[in-house]
């Protein structure tokens, strides 16, 4: 019976034995599972079959106790729930290890807080259930506290603690002061990279919907760090994030740019307070990549900050007004695609506002339509994955394919830089130390130049790295530039 | 402390520590026992897990039962759940059952449990098999979890010792009292804890089935090691198999699909798309109680009428998306790991091992027959006679592990000591396991699939000789230890075969089909409520059945 279905598999498990390793290795081992097994058969499998010694840990093998996360190629998951592919790679999660997969769970699970019942007992109403319900589903698995960038540079409590702080602050019966009990825990040390939440098995969304609501709540209590407050009050005065140095991109360019050639398709475009005013060079650049492509772009001039830096530091209070001027700015000139160039920006359109327009990153939409090639330049690249582009908006693969068309591609592991969540300017020493990581991972892929698709991750970087730092358009750009200079050099 | 020499080199001498109470298991009862025995002394909590997460609570999908409203009643609970239990449960065990699962529940509450609530900010209450009036309340389906996470918060700032991942391989016994326990840890390490009074909370033991929907834990531990010390177990022979297991992918079989599910409106049909239920129980059709549902299902597969899968379709598409999302997001979410999206497409389900309906025999404070030893949650028996409510058995750990922790708590202090020659004779147990040929893990096997064979839910005297002579053969076999870790599991092996030995016993001691346990070598002219037997008794002296029953 067990036999059919069965079929063969090769895996690699990193084992170690701290009491005789110095260091983790690791061990293939070929074995036959059954149709449809999970990781976690797998390990049963080695563990019968060819090393009873092989150290792990399960209990319901149901995705319900949260026991058995580790790590397959590099990703948290549940092992019971997680299907097993042949040739894939099983390590232990990012914490440390007691032996083989292993590891030491209890100082993370020790650091979420418990309910401390008050001297009258209030039943919470369907409203409280309702919103405390998708916060407790979590099954402390820690995938996230292993995902969390932040951990691996600052000491704080980890994204479940937080999430279990709202819902505690969430809670009639609670007695303590949960709010400010996370500020001193670290509310403010999130990056909103999202990785806890893409790697949850039980898809808590902890950035969007415990840590921004909680870091609302402190900011009711006063607690908003003073930066991230003067970011708002220039946001209220100027509607911009960003301090006017220069003329702004705004300022530099028509209100309509039309395209070289046959209009392929006309969009509203959203510049964002970054490349408006620290970058407007590069957000020409994507102008020159569009007026070269075919695609015809509206700049409404009155558009405004989307609001995304008060969103991550809980500062809502103003977000209504931005976001009726910015979508007024495109309904009034019935606008039904709007592009945006910034990750953050982007995410925010997509993901915070209810908007009666499509919007579309402008990876996205160069792919959709298709771009002339550019020329091919002798240099080889490594890509940076913005958060808010691909947690965010779930774009791994486009700006890969944009780049690649001009330059050789290698590959990174795809970090947070540190520059989001209103860390750059909270917690500076947090976002240097990540971006220091960055720093070594960019040296170890050898590579020329860094690309990137998000201002905040773009000037980030390029404040850590001796290697330039541009944007995809850019890199387009130059791609044109050396083609039209081929061409002219052919023709004289 | 008294020191001595360990007799064999490979093992380290055992640690000892002292308290007043100690707990043996870390699910809802465990840990409702420590959190209550805590007010009365040092207490300490032995966990073979993770503690909170390992167990069947955490896994509880479906609810628990407490009377709640005004239209609601204790007598009618009590008569639904001795009904459910075919009369054969210990109707003290059942009127503390149903008198206090409200109070417990208002505990959960207390402590910040979040159940789903009606618009006035009750506890809301779904209906569940072999009951009148819809009294399951519900954290959507994942009860157990909630409470799980409620307790764990509790126990936290309770003061009791917390020791994970340690197994319990023996109870130290001085005269005909428990004075502790002998624990190893992951690493081979030994760690002897003497204690006034002692709890068994370790669950239950359906993993000795090849297709269970039980947690790793699930491996009859209490039994084994209650046994052992000299306590009586009942009714060993009455184990529930739930009626919707998932039956692939193969690895998968078994796991639970929650009776929730039919709660909410879910509908059986066989591979012909017939409503089968109303050949078997017209009248309660799909809630219709446990046992009922399983020989149904398992019936229409014998004969021919299951899916390729080999189970029948248990189907939710007609209820609305929004009431599956928000009522059943756990089954919703497994479904759909292993392709399956249980808005538009039946689930196929077949029965799987759930609970063991019997176990330690206890007085209404969880005090076994050995002094000092307590019992509570799965691993005692009487509660629920021979077929178990759902929902019935979270309000049991909850109502019995606080009797059980309160009890054990309040027992003498007294000089405990335990004898170095039982320490020595578990050492001696444990190189040989050194020396020994035969993986655990194929002994488990073995084991499970000759339980599933011929003592599952339809039995004969033959097969459970049969099954009786395998376990015989197991358990001379030599099992062998291939590290310091792999200890434990040999134990736990050895704790399986025991509990797989009591279950079938009772199954030929029990010459009746009543509730789960059917015989079908026996023709009967009794109905449950009329039946001369009560219940099926096992210890190290002897076994029997008692007769003169509840008739």
């Amino acid at each position: 019976m067990k036999d059919k279905g069965m079929k063969e598999m090769s895996v690699r498990v990193s084992r170690f034995d701290p009491g005789e390793d110095q260091a983790p290795h690791f061990q293939t081992y070929h074995v036959q599972v059954n149709e449809g097994a999970r990781v976690l058969h797998l390990l049963h499998a080695i563990h019968e079959e060819h090393d009873p010694t092989l150290a792990y840990r399960y209990c319901c093998g149901s995705g319900q106790c949260g026991s058995c996360a580790v790590r397959v190629n590099g990703e948290p998951v549940l092992a019971c729930m997680e299907e097993a592919r042949d040739g894939i790679t099983i390590e232990p999660l990012e914490l440390p290890v007691q032996k083989d997969l292993m590891v030491d769970l209890e100082p993370y699970l020790a650091v979420i807080p418990a309910l401390v019942p008050g001297e009258d007992f209030v039943m919470p109403g369907p409203d409280a259930v309702e919103a405390i319900k998708p916060l407790r589903s979590c099954i402390e698995c820690l995938a996230c506290v292993s995902a969390c960038p932040a951990l691996k540079v600052i000491s704080f409590a980890g994204p479940t603690a937080m999430r279990e702080d709202l819902r505690l602050a969430l809670d009639p019966r609670d007695s303590n002061d949960r709010v400010t009990e996370a500020v001193k825990a670290g509310l403010f040390t999130c990056t909103s990279c999202q990785a806890c939440w893409k790697v949850c098995p039980k898809d808590i969304q902890i950035p969007g919907k415990a840590i921004e609501k909680l870091r609302a709540l402190a900011n009711k209590k006063g607690l908003t760090l003073p930066r991230h407050q003067d970011v708002e009050k220039l946001v209220r005065e100027t509607g911009r994030s960003v301090v006017r140095t220069e003329p702004s991109f705004l300022e530099q360019v028509p209100e309509i740019i039309e395209p070289d050639g046959p209009v392929k398709a006309t969009v509203g475009f959203f510049v964002g307070c970054m490349y408006n005013l620290r970058l407007p060079k590069t957000a020409r650049d994507a102008m020159e990549v569009l007026k070269r492509n075919g695609i015809r772009v509206i700049i409404p001039k009155e558009q405004v900050c989307c609001g995304s830096p008060l969103i991550r530091t809980g500062q809502v209070d103003f977000l209504d007004t931005l976001m009726r001027r910015n979508i007024d700015a495109f309904v009034f000139r019935k606008i039904d695609t709007v592009l945006t160039m910034c990750a953050g920006c982007g995410s925010t359109l997509k993901n915070d506002y209810t908007t009666p327009f499509r919007v579309m990153d402008i990876n996205e939409l160069l792919t959709k339509y298709g771009i002339e090639p550019p020329a091919r330049l002798p240099l080889k690249a490594t890509y940076h994955d913005p958060c808010h582009l691909l947690r965010g908006q779930g774009i791994r693969d486009l700006p890969r394919e944009l780049i690649t068309q001009v330059v050789d591609l290698v590959e990174m592991p795809s970090i947070c830089c540190g520059s989001g969540g209103g860390v750059r300017s909270g917690v500076p020493e947090e976002a240097a130390a990540l971006a220091e990581r960055r720093r070594e991972a960019i040296d170890e892929t050898c590579a020329d130049i860094v690309i990137s698709s998000c201002p905040f991750c773009e000037f980030h970087i390029s404040e850590h790295t001796d290697r330039p730092v541009k944007n995809v358009t850019t890199l387009l750009v130059e791609g044109y530039r050396e083609k039209d200079r081929r061409n002219a050099e052919k023709t004289t | 402390m008294y020191v001595y020499d360990p007799p064999y080199n490979k093992m380290r001498s055992a640690e000892f520590l002292d308290c007043h109470v100690l707990v043996i298991g870390s699910g809802g009862a465990g840990v409702r026992a420590a959190i209550e025995a805590s007010g009365y002394g040092e207490t300490i909590l032995l966990s073979k897990t993770i503690a909170g997460k390992g167990g069947c609570t955490t896994m509880a999908e479906g609810g628990y039962n407490a009377v709640l409203r005004e239209e609601d009643s204790c007598e009618g609970h009590y008569e639904d759940t001795m009904k459910g239990g075919a009369f054969l449960n210990d109707p003290a065990l059942v009127n503390t059952l149903v008198g206090e699962a409200p109070d417990r529940m208002r505990d959960l509450l207390t402590w910040g449990a979040v159940f789903d609530v009606t618009d006035c900010s009750e506890v809301a209450q779904r209906p569940f098999g072999g009951q009148r009036f819809p009294r399951t309340c519900y954290a959507g389906d994942r009860t157990g979890h909630e409470m799980m996470a409620t307790l764990m918060d509790r126990l936290a700032s309770s003061g009791v010792e917390i020791l994970q991942e340690i197994t319990v391989i023996h109870l130290f016994k001085d005269e005909n009292t428990v004075t502790g326990a002998l624990g190893i840890d992951r690493k081979g390490g030994l760690l002897a804890i003497r204690s006034d009074s002692c709890v068994l909370a370790t669950g239950g033991g359906t993993r000795i089935y090849d297709i269970s929907t039980n947690s790793s834990s699930g491996t009859g531990d209490g039994y084994a090691l209650g046994f052992r010390a000299g306590a009586d177990l009942i009714d060993m022979e009455q184990v529930q198999f739930h009626p919707t297991g998932a039956v692939f992918p193969y690895d998968a079989r078994g796991r639970l699909v929650t009776e929730a599910v039919r709660g909410e409106g879910g509908i059986l049909r066989n591979a012909q798309n017939e409503r089968f239920m109303s050949k078997y129980d017209p009248e309660r059709m799909e809630l219709s109680t446990r046992d009922v549902v399983s020989r149904s299902i398992a019936t229409e597969i014998l004969e021919g009428r299951g899916t390729t899968h080999g189970g029948v379709y248990l189907d939710v598409t007609h209820l609305s998306r929004s009431q599956i999302e928000c009522r059943l997001p756990v089954m919703l979410e497994q479904f759909l790991k292993f392709g399956v999206d249980i808005r538009d497409e039946p689930m196929e389900v077949a029965p799987t091992a759930h609970h063991i309906m019997g176990g330690l025999r206890i007085t209404p404070d969880g005090q076994s027959t050995v002094p000092c030893l307590y019992a509570c949650g799965e691993v005692a028996g009487g509660v629920h006679g021979a077929n178990r409510l759902g929902g019935n058995a979270l309000a049991e750990t909850q109502v019995f592990g606080k009797r059980a922790g309160e009890a054990a708590g309040k027992a003498k202090k007294r000089v405990k000591k335990i004898q170095k020659k039982e320490i020595e004779t578990q050492e001696k147990r444990l190189s040989g396991f050194y020396t020994g040929d035969v993986l655990p893990t194929t002994v488990a096997r073995s084991l499970q699939v000759a339980m599933w064979e011929s003592a599952g839910i339809f039995r004969t005297a033959k097969e459970l000789e049969k099954t009786l002579e395998v376990i015989k053969h197991l358990s001379s076999l030599s099992l062998k230890a291939s590290g310091e870790s792999n200890l434990a599991e040999c134990c736990t092996v050895q704790n399986m075969l025991t509990a797989a030995s009591l279950v079938v016993k009772g199954a030929m001691l029990r010459k009746e089909s009543r509730g789960a346990h059917v015989r079908k070598d026996v023709t009967q002219t009794w109905d449950a409520q009329s039946s001369p037997y009560g219940h099926t008794w096992q210890n190290l002296k002897g076994s029997g059945i008692e007769k003169g029953g509840k008739a």
